[in-house]
């Protein structure tokens, strides 16, 4: 007995193994083996989020900067009056729709044929001429005013050029030919003199522009019906509110200076809320989020409302009406279609669904479904459907799950108490279950949101805020969605630029829309466990 | 057997399914006395797909009496039981092979047996207590209301009387639009009593209403038993052989899916005819 024992006055319950390996045991090898693969993951995550905001946040500086090249060189001063002849066009179009609407109204609920109704419609014709021609004084000043804002803007872009050359060159040692490079301020102050002396001009331009509207408007002719007749009143409403305007163009012009400094908010605000994406354009660049995030909700709205009735339905029915027959068969049919790779679904969209969906909105029968028929095959429409598709499997397996943890108890005490099978899953399957299966529609609207190659394909890529005015019919309309964008212009851009950036800033958003949409997923589960005891 | 009730349990053109043809009890009790066979359950064997749960049963149960079940865990007793509602319906594969179950001289596996009709004739109270996630008011109310039920005023009266009935009332009757899954377990228990007292049934199976319960609760529980056997038919599974002395009129004892003993439970407890019954009901197996 004495010699089982390792050394003299220790217990043999104290007597642990002696394998070591790095003066570890072998315990402490298995424990450190799953804490550093753990370890890992959240490292990797710490970077990408730290990749993801480092390379975002630089975007601020150069949009500051971006912006303040554009007050210096002068293109705001001449964006004000091209602002105006903007307005000038929209009023332009309004005129022609109402042309539109009258030739509908002439031909069938007057019976003319269409030469006759433009025949009919001459009176009309002079008059819209007349109207879009007022503005060839501003027009002509516009044009001119650009060549020379570019131009400014331009020598700056060559000098910003070469000084990035010379620092260059200067860190790797080659002074000599650094200094060769030669850079010449730009005198602001004198570049911008010729634009800010067409102001004269411009109020000239301005009056006769004004007087000639004035006059125009006097000659509009009467329309053959009183709804018409209407619109007619309402644009000479919108055409005073925009004469009205003209003072406040003036006072901005000459209340402008290149010298007032872009306010550091600027950079934030007119990414956050800007209205536009242009870039790589020869006037100005915008990096606007909203319409790429009016996009990507807009197509997650869609995929949602037809993947949720889908999804929570198809759960239901699995969970509690089907045969186990058809468990067997509809649970994996769906759970299957997750395995689709997104691009194939895109190609899909676009080679069957677009032109499926096309065809049905130029079915006569169906012009009443709001926004039929339509031309453009790819748009919000499209997109959605397809991500409704990617949407069902998520939505469907979670639901499921959120039923199936609804107690038996309650199931059976409904049935005792003589309730139906469709009494006790509408009463209280669904209500026991009802945050389960929010969470399961979030994450689906997660997992819809982060899409990338089915909103590429098929949302119609049009970086633009769809026309809110047309109502539903708006689900018709082509968007660029935030995923589509980077995926898009990434491979594209250079490296370290302001695009480059702008997409990181893109990428950002996103990646908080994702955090947001989880985290309130998860609260509501965690409330649900608690509801139900 | 009372052959001259209504045939309530059959299906009826269901525009009339609502209330006019539901009895309350007290019509019911007028047409069969106190200790006249209600139920009436012959030679049933059941299923569990292979598994044979129930040998040959035949048992009467007595109107406005209380009959207890007793027997050791996989005896039969709670299965036959749920036969008595047709709870067992929603199990896979379990089925009656042979043999019929009786109420008021109806056989409940006909096929023009409504079964809705008749889990509103024979309520229901669980082992553990099952309260719906809602207001104590709308679980009350869940089984007017799945009838049709829409009279507030009316509803608002089968709450007061159900949970009165239930001896509810006087804890509950400030909290009524609470959960139900705030009161404690006993409290859980006797609301699930009172929903089933709601539906104004016939019979009440109780599968085991105490097990989850402490001593305090039991005794509630068992003191309501007694109040309620004046009123309805009710039938008892449990383990606690003192408590089927207490509480009970009449005691089967069952053992492998036979029905072993069945006789007043003064005679079961005293004077068993069955060696298998007086060496449980001693304690000495089971």
């Amino acid at each position: 007995m004495a010699s089982s024992r390792p050394t003299e006055g220790t217990h043999f319950i104290a007597h642990k193994g002696t394998f070591r390996l790095f003066g570890l045991t072998l315990g402490d090898c298995i424990k450190f083996f799953f804490g550093g693969n753990a370890v890992v993951s959240v490292v990797v995550l710490a970077l990408i989020t730290i990749f993801l905001f480092r390379e975002g946040a630089g975007f601020f500086g150069e949009n500051r900067e971006n912006l303040e090249v554009y007050r210096q060189a002068g293109l705001e001063y001449v964006d004000y009056i091209r602002t105006q002849q903007d307005d000038h066009t929209a009023l332009t179009r309004y005129l022609s729709d109402l042309r539109v609407r009258q030739v509908n109204y002439l031909t069938q609920q007057k019976k003319l044929s269409l030469a006759a109704a433009n025949a009919a419609l001459a009176g009309f014709d002079t008059f819209a001429d007349q109207y879009g021609d007022a503005v060839e004084p501003i027009r002509t000043l516009v044009s001119d005013l650009t060549e020379q804002a570019t131009a400014i803007k331009e020598k700056f872009t060559v000098t910003e050029d070469r000084k990035t050359q010379r620092a260059q060159l200067l860190a790797a040692g080659q002074t000599e030919a650094a200094a060769k490079i030669e850079t010449v301020p730009i005198d602001f102050v004198a570049e911008l003199k010729p634009i800010l002396g067409t102001l004269p001009a411009y109020r000239e331009a301005a009056a006769e522009f004004s007087r000639r509207l004035n006059a125009v408007i006097a000659t509009a002719p009467a329309m053959p019906e009183p709804a018409l007749q209407a619109r007619l009143e309402r644009f000479k409403e919108l055409n005073a509110e925009y004469l009205a305007g003209f003072p406040s163009v003036l006072r901005n012009l000459e209340s402008w200076d290149f010298r007032a400094p872009v306010p550091a908010s600027r950079a934030f605000t007119s990414f956050l809320f800007g209205h536009e994406w242009r870039t790589a354009s020869f006037w100005q660049d915008w990096y606007g989020v909203i319409p790429l995030l009016v996009g990507s909700i807009m197509v997650s709205v869609v995929a949602l409302v037809l993947a949720v009735p889908l999804g929570v339905g198809a759960a239901v029915y699995v969970n509690q009406i089907a045969s186990p027959f058809e468990q067997r068969l509809i649970k994996p049919s769906i759970e299957f279609i997750s395995a689709i790779p997104s691009v194939v679904l895109g190609f899909f969209g676009i080679a069957v669904l677009g032109q499926l969906l096309r065809a049905l909105s130029q079915v006569p029968g169906l012009a009443w479904v709001p926004g039929f028929p339509y031309a453009e095959r790819l748009n919000i429409l499209t997109a959605g459907c397809l991500l409704a598709f990617i949407a069902v499997p998520t939505i469907f397996t979670l639901a499921e799950d959120a039923l199936n943890n609804v107690p038996r108890a309650f199931t059976e005490a409904s049935f005792a108490l003589g309730a139906t099978r469709l009494q006790t899953v509408v009463k209280i399957i669904v209500p026991a279950s009802l945050s389960g299966i929010i969470s399961a529609v979030l994450l689906g609207l997660g997992r819809v949101i982060g899409e990338t190659m089915v909103v590429l394909l098929c949302a119609g890529n049009r970086i633009a805020i769809p026309d809110f005015t047309a109502g539903l019919a708006v689900i018709t309309q082509p968007v660029h969605t935030m995923t589509g964008i980077i995926a898009q212009e990434m491979g594209e851009v250079v490296q370290g630029s302001i695009h480059y950036r702008a997409l990181f800033m893109v990428g950002l958003v996103l990646f908080f829309l994702s955090l947001g949409i989880n985290y309130v997923a998860q609260g509501i589960v965690r409330r649900y466990r608690i509801s139900i005891g | 057997m009372v052959t001259s009730a209504p045939s309530l349990m059959e299906t009826r053109p269901s525009a009339s399914v609502r209330h006019p043809t539901v009895a309350a009890p007290a019509t019911g009790a007028a047409v069969a006395p106190a200790g006249a066979t209600l139920v009436d359950i012959d030679q049933l064997d059941f299923f569990y797909g292979a598994l044979q749960a129930l040998h040959g049963v035949t048992l009467g149960i007595e109107n406005r009496k209380v009959t207890a079940f007793i027997g050791p865990s996989g005896c039969g007793k709670s299965t036959l039981l749920r036969c008595l509602n047709r709870m067992n319906d929603l199990i896979d594969g379990a089925r009656v092979a042979k043999g019929m179950i009786k109420i008021r001289g109806i056989d409940i596996h006909r096929p023009d047996v409504d079964v809705i009709e008749l889990r509103k004739r024979v309520g229901m109270v669980f082992q553990k207590s099952n309260p719906f996630p809602k207001s104590i008011h709308e679980n009350i109310t869940y089984g007017l209301k799945l009838q049709g039920q829409t009279n507030k005023a009316r509803l608002d009266e089968v709450v007061e009387t159900s949970l009165r009935g239930a001896a509810l009332w006087d804890e509950v009757k400030d909290r009524l639009h609470t959960s139900g899954l705030g009161l404690s377990g006993g409290q859980q228990q006797r609301l699930c009593i009172a929903r089933a007292l709601a539906v104004e049934p016939e019979v009440i199976l109780m599968d085991e209403p105490c097990s989850a319960l402490d001593p305090v609760a039991t005794a509630k529980i068992e003191e309501l038993i007694q109040e309620l056997r004046t009123r309805f038919t009710i039938v008892i599974v449990t383990h606690n052989m003192q408590q089927a002395a207490r509480v009970s009129d009449k005691t089967a004892f069952f053992y492998l899916g036979k029905l072993i003993e069945y006789a007043d439970t003064r005679t079961i407890f005293m004077n068993p005819a069955h060696a298998q019954t007086e060496a449980y009901v001693s304690g000495r197996f089971g």
